[in-house]
């Protein structure tokens, strides 16, 4: 296969599969005959076109905002807590027993609580966001500080590096591939909780427009703002990707180069 | 009378073994004076302490018992006159080939130009030319360890602490890699020569390249002779010379019976 063709093939391959997506629910909805039920694909791009007509760029910011906010402050500070646990044993200590004991516990848990301490408005989504996104950053930069090759810090200290110049050009470039896909990680439950805060506890934003909908009886709405929900958080993942590829350039497994 | 740069005085090490047991005692009782400028070796079955010892002159860990001495001060850490080559060559992966070079400069304050032009000439020196901005991974065995000797070069180290670094790549390599590093040491009669400690498993190797041989035994890791080779430099006119080949037989059967004895306690 010439090097063109196979590079038009691998960027075909996953219209494949929403192909074969956009295939099936046309036939379930031909099958169903229910409308309301499994609307028509027609039905849900007329939807989207209205949407992108009217409120939809409302939605879409103020889930952005949401997820800012939320993400912005539990990546960082996740990714904090994270580089204090391994500069001291003691504050590991004391850290590891309330991230092991809070992690499992699903963001949206808190929800009724969330809306008991902040009401409904952006508080609810906001909070939701920051405490999905704390975690998954915090337990993989830590796990990749933790595991740096001993012989790359002796390396650098051999060369004359001070403690400060090992921790940024050295400990932080080799935990960096465990960081980013951390965040990767935290921003896929991020974006989770960030539609299951909209839904009960927001006035506006991509889960609150659902709400909004369901209350007119409208699955093509629905149907039309989860395919938007989608598509947005497949855009941020793509986007977070590529700043992967673009920072681990150096790296043999995700260098773009390699 | 020369003073040693470096002086070993009844070194021990033990490591806590990691699942209870007895503690492992890696070197006992280790005395060794090294010459400034003089290029040494050090053999010895898998096992024997020979990584331990580089790097508690290296300064990564300290000495359980005795002290190590490096131009009469102890060693308490690692330090920019001691350079280090790795077996692994612990090359840093997100750094190209000219950014390891200069990381040593960089460490120390060097400014740019002057730190960059240094690693250019090393970049020469080794033979690395058009790869400065390749990353480690996309490089072959022996160039990474080309990389790796420019690096540890960079500081213009007092000493070269070398484990294993020519371990891993093929014969042709490793034989072109030795003239070179002899080269660079100043084995044609350059004034100032570097001190070498230099640990390797080919005993050939070993006898080239030395001024003295240090042959280590192993439970618990101590020396277990000191050959001196008195061949003249450069060496590489020394290849195939019967002299050569007689100390190369003479250090084999120092530690032979190490050698038999180890593989017969790993295979038990
Ligand atoms: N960090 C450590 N913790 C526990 N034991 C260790 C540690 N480092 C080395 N040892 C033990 O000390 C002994 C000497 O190890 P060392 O690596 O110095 O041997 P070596 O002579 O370099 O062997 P090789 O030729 O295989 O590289 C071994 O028995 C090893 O298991
Ligand atoms: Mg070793």
């Amino acid at each position: 296969m010439s090097s063109a063709l196979r590079r038009v093939a691998t960027a075909a391959q996953p219209m494949i599969g929403i192909a074969a997506l956009i295939a099936a629910w046309q036939a379930a909805s031909v099958i169903a005959a229910n409308p309301t039920l499994a609307p028509p694909l027609g039905a849900i791009a007329r939807q989207i076109a209205a949407m992108a007509s009217t409120d939809l760029l409302n939605d879409v910011v103020a889930s952005l905002v949401h997820l800012l906010l939320g993400y912005g402050c539990g990546a960082i500070l996740g990714l904090v807590l994270a580089l204090l646990a391994a500069r001291s044993e003691w504050f590991a200590a004391i850290l590891d027993p309330y991230v092991e004991f809070l992690r499992p516990i699903s963001a949206i848990a808190w929800i009724p609580i969330a809306i008991l301490l902040f009401g409904v408005g952006r508080g609810v989504p906001v909070f939701l966001i920051f405490y999905a996104s704390l975690f998954p950053i915090l337990v993989s930069t830590l796990d990749g500080v933790r595991s740096v090759d001993r012989g790359l810090i002796n390396a650098g200290r051999a060369l004359g590096a001070s403690r400060r110049l090992v921790v940024t050009n050295i400990i932080l470039p080799a935990a960096l591939p465990s960081i980013l896909s951390g965040a990767r990680l935290s921003l896929g439950v991020a974006w989770v909780a960030m539609v299951a805060g909209e839904l009960v506890g927001a006035d506006a934003g991509l889960g609150w427009r659902i709400m909004w909908y369901q209350e007119f009886f409208s699955m093509d709405g629905v149907m039309a703002t989860i395919v938007v929900i989608g598509a947005v958080g497949w855009l941020l993942d793509a986007l977070l990707r590529a700043l992967q590829r673009r920072l681990l350039a150096w790296s043999p497994t995700t260098g773009a180069r390699g | 009378m020369t003073v040693a740069v470096l002086r070993l005085a009844g070194v021990t090490k033990t490591f806590r073994a990691p699942r209870g047991g007895g503690d492992v005692v890696a070197l006992s009782g280790v005395d060794l004076d090294v010459r400034e400028g003089e290029f040494l070796t050090v053999v010895g079955p898998s096992g024997c302490g020979k990584s331990t010892m580089l790097s508690l002159v290296a300064g990564f860990a300290q000495p359980t018992a005795g002290e190590v001495l490096f131009q009469g001060q102890p060693v308490l850490e690692p330090g920019p006159e001691r350079g280090v080559m790795f077996q692994d060559y612990a090359l840093f992966p997100w750094r190209t080939v000219m950014g390891n070079i200069e990381f040593g400069p960089y460490a120390l304050g060097v400014g740019k130009a002057e730190r960059r032009g240094r690693a250019r000439e090393l970049i020469q020196l080794v033979g690395l030319e058009g790869f400065e901005d390749r990353y480690p991974h996309e490089l072959s065995g022996g160039m990474r360890q080309r990389c790796a000797l420019a690096r540890m070069l960079a500081n213009n180290p007092t000493m070269w602490l070398m484990d294993e670094p020519l371990a891993a790549v093929d014969l042709q390599t490793r034989i072109i890699l030795q003239d070179e590093l002899l080269r660079l040491w100043g084995d044609g009669g350059s004034a100032k020569r570097s001190t070498v400690l230099f640990v390797t498993h080919g005993i050939d190797e070993a006898v080239l390249l030395a001024d003295r041989v240090v042959v280590m035994a192993r439970r618990p890791g101590r020396i277990k002779a000191i050959v001196d080779v008195n061949l003249p430099r450069p060496r590489a006119a020394q290849r195939s010379s019967p002299a050569l080949a007689e100390l190369v037989g003479r250090v084999w059967d120092l530690i032979r019976d190490e050698a038999v004895r180890a593989i017969a306690e790993e295979t038990n």
